[in-house]
């Protein structure tokens, strides 16, 4: 017993590797909902990682999820990065949300997207970076830059993949799966695996203007 | 314009190797170089490298004997544009330390330092720090002062100082006739009376000198006495910045158009600092040897000010981005510079330049990704939601008046789709816009689910077109 002491005390010094129990806390930001804090294992959205979005289709609520805390760090006056998003972000939607949109700054070629989002983390002046991985296959190596660069910055890293795509077999701190609802499936973090059904925000938000309406045939 | 009667002292920079240093850069591992010109018909070298030096190489030797003694010799022709231009460069390091400097073709450059010497610390500080730079622009020069500005010309060739005019006269009298660098019938002429120092020359009758020597040597003679003004002619910085950069071979190789590249910025650089301008941008053509279109490159700055490093690292970028078509020949370059400058700024606290970090990277993603690349996204006051936005240049603000739902994602254009598809759920919401423009319009929009269970932003159009649209995500 007493000769896994060090072993023990060798593993905690890795952050890198990953463990079947509890890791110390890492850093975080908050996600703007109290729910999805408690959900998530480390209580927020972990700093100076990668985290992975696995939607399964466009538009599950990829960025409706990350809109409260890209609001909070445009109002500390913290630049964010949008990288190769399929569609365009909507700016009364995101204005309304609180997002300073002078602080948002969208990047629309889809080719070197990961190198984009590796120099951004690399500055380490972005708040948060969210890349879009573009079509096609995905490169474990490109994925493991971009986890190296994520680590020498304070911001939390997005990268959300493709419907189709197959996510490398990587060492980010957390994978999400994504349905619309928004419904949230942790698959890899710590903790077991459970899922989360996230309160409708906007949904109330429309609900408390719904009005009497015919609908056309 | 100066005389012995105002207090002026001037330095004289003479760059022997001027011929050599315009047409072949000082890069290491380069091999024995040479410059040759034509005379009498025939191709002789006119300067040689240190290499070829002690190689045996010399100058007035004709190229085939050279090249038989060296055969890996490698030589270009004297080009009189590049060594203008290489001398106007030592003017401008020049200009930095004197508001008063004067070109003295072919290889010799004037300053004024009689103010500036106090303000670096005395004579020797000055031409010290002088020589630095240049040296470190590929140009070695001799220095030498004297309170005239023809002696100072003269006195760079021996590197001699004379800072009063006793001193003046004596060091002058003392110089040899060769000093002079006459023409050497003149020489012999001088030599066969005997005459073998300055002072012994200075001597003799005006009128006697005169008649043996020809009538352009007594005022030469004045001039370098100081009982003579100088005539000068002041130079001065261009105004605008503009400069054409040969390269010494055409190369397609984007490592060749660097390194002129990274020459070309220290010119700019010192041009900066003497004009006191901050660079917004550079623009670059690169001219085709075969002389086909030119390529026009842009570096444009987040921030005005000028870091070499990060210049030269975004033309790297830019040149990665291209595939050059045939081998570049030259390079010009064009800066857009502002008065507006603001040293960078770091932070009190760990040292790191955070406000200079944002504008570096904005810059870096532009060289790469391309000027169009990076965007901000920004509201417009229109009631149709595909004119309702824009992109903008990053960091942009507009204000926003919509109050009503709107969906992240818009689609670019509204898609058609199938009313069957989708179950309603809110709406509608009517917009009639645009009979003042011609893009008239009048839909219904709708919240609406999907067969995902998406929330979707469909609307029912009535005109111009029938139908159903999908034209957002609510996600």
């Amino acid at each position: 017993m007493s000769d896994a002491q060090p072993l023990q005390r060798l593993l905690d010094q890795r952050s890198d590797l990953w463990r079947g129990r509890r890791r110390p806390r890492s850093r975080t930001a908050a996600s703007g909902s109290a729910e999805l804090d408690a959900w998530l294992p480390d209580g927020g959205w972990p700093r100076g990682h990668l985290i992975e979005l696995l939607p399964t289709c466009l538009g599950s609520g990829e960025l409706d999820l990350l809109v409260p805390l890209l609001a909070e760090q445009t109002r500390q006056g913290q630049p964010i990065l949008l990288i190769a998003p399929p569609l365009v972000p909507c700016p009364q939607r995101l204005h309304r949300a609180g997002i300073a949109l002078d602080r948002l700054i969208v990047v629309r070629t889809p080719d070197q997207a990961l190198w984009a989002a590796e120099q951004s983390l690399k500055s380490g002046v972005c708040g948060s970076v969210l890349v879009w991985h573009p079509r096609g296959r995905v490169d474990a190596r490109s994925i493991r830059r971009l986890q190296l660069a994520a680590r020498d910055s304070d911001a939390p890293a997005f990268v959300c993949y493709r419907p189709n795509q197959q996510p490398p077999p990587s060492l980010s701190a957390l994978r999400l799966g994504l349905a619309p609802g928004p419904q949230l499936t942790l698959l890899r973090g710590d903790g077991p695996p459970r899922t989360l059904h996230l309160g409708r925000a906007n949904v109330i938000e429309l609900a408390a203007r719904r009005r009497r309406s015919t609908l056309p045939p | 314009m100066s005389g012995p009667a105002r207090a002026s002292l001037w330095a004289g920079l003479y760059c022997p190797g001027l011929p050599l240093s315009a047409v072949w850069d000082p890069q290491p591992g380069i091999g024995p170089v040479a410059v040759h010109s034509h005379q009498r018909g025939q191709a002789r070298i006119f300067q040689a490298g240190r290499i070829a030096l002690q190689h045996g190489v010399r100058a007035g030797m004709s190229l085939s004997q050279a090249l038989a003694l060296l055969p890996q010799l490698q030589t270009r022709p004297r080009n009189p544009t590049m060594e203008q231009r290489a001398l106007e460069q030592i003017a401008l390091a020049a200009y930095g330390h004197s508001h008063q400097v004067v070109l003295a073709p072919p290889d010799t450059v004037l300053l004024e330092i009689a103010g500036s010497q106090r303000l670096r610390g005395g004579l020797q500080p000055l031409l010290q720090q002088l020589q630095e730079t240049l040296v470190a622009q590929g140009f070695r020069v001799r220095c030498g002062t004297a309170v005239v500005a023809a002696a100072a010309r003269l006195l760079a060739r021996v590197n001699q100082h004379a800072d009063s005019p006793e001193s003046l006269q004596r060091t002058l009298d003392a110089l040899p006739i060769e000093a002079l660098g006459l023409a050497p019938n003149q020489e012999q002429a001088m030599t066969g009376c005997g005459l073998h120092r300055l002072g012994e020359l200075a001597r003799m009758g005006a009128p006697e000198r005169a008649r043996r020597f020809g009538a352009g040597l007594n005022a030469e003679l004045d001039q370098l006495y100081g009982r003579q003004p100088t005539p000068l002619a002041g130079w001065q910085p261009p105004e605008r910045y503009l400069q054409r950069l040969e390269l010494p071979v055409p190369s397609d190789r984007s490592e060749a158009l660097l390194f002129a590249g990274n020459r070309a910025l220290d010119h700019l650089g010192s041009w900066l600092e003497v004009r006191d301008r901050a660079l917004t941008a550079l623009h670059i053509t690169l001219e085709r040897e075969d002389a086909g279109n030119p390529i026009a490159l842009g570096l444009s700055l987040a921030r005005p000010g000028f870091d070499r490093a990060r210049l030269l690292e975004m033309l790297s970028l830019k040149l990665d981005r291209i595939r050059l078509p045939a081998a570049i020949a030259a390079l010009v370059l064009k800066a857009d510079t502002t008065l507006e400058h603001r040293p960078p700024q770091a932070d009190l606290w760990d040292g790191r330049n955070r406000g200079d970090a944002w504008p570096a990277l904005l810059d870096r993603l532009r060289a790469r990704l391309g000027e169009q690349a990076l965007n901000g996204i920004a509201p417009q006051a229109d009631h149709r939601p595909e004119l309702a936005w824009r992109w903008v240049s990053p960091g942009t603000t507009r204000p926003c008046a919509e109050t009503r739902p709107r969906p992240t994602w818009l689609l670019p254009e509204p898609r058609p789709c199938r009313r069957a598809d989708f179950r309603l759920e809110d709406g509608p919401e009517r917009i009639e816009a645009g009979w003042w423009d011609g893009q008239d319009c009048r839909r219904d929009y709708w919240i609406a689910r999907d067969s995902r269970n998406r929330r979707v932003w469909i609307f029912h159009e009535h005109e111009p077109r029938s139908g159903w649209f999908l034209h957002g995500l609510f996600s």
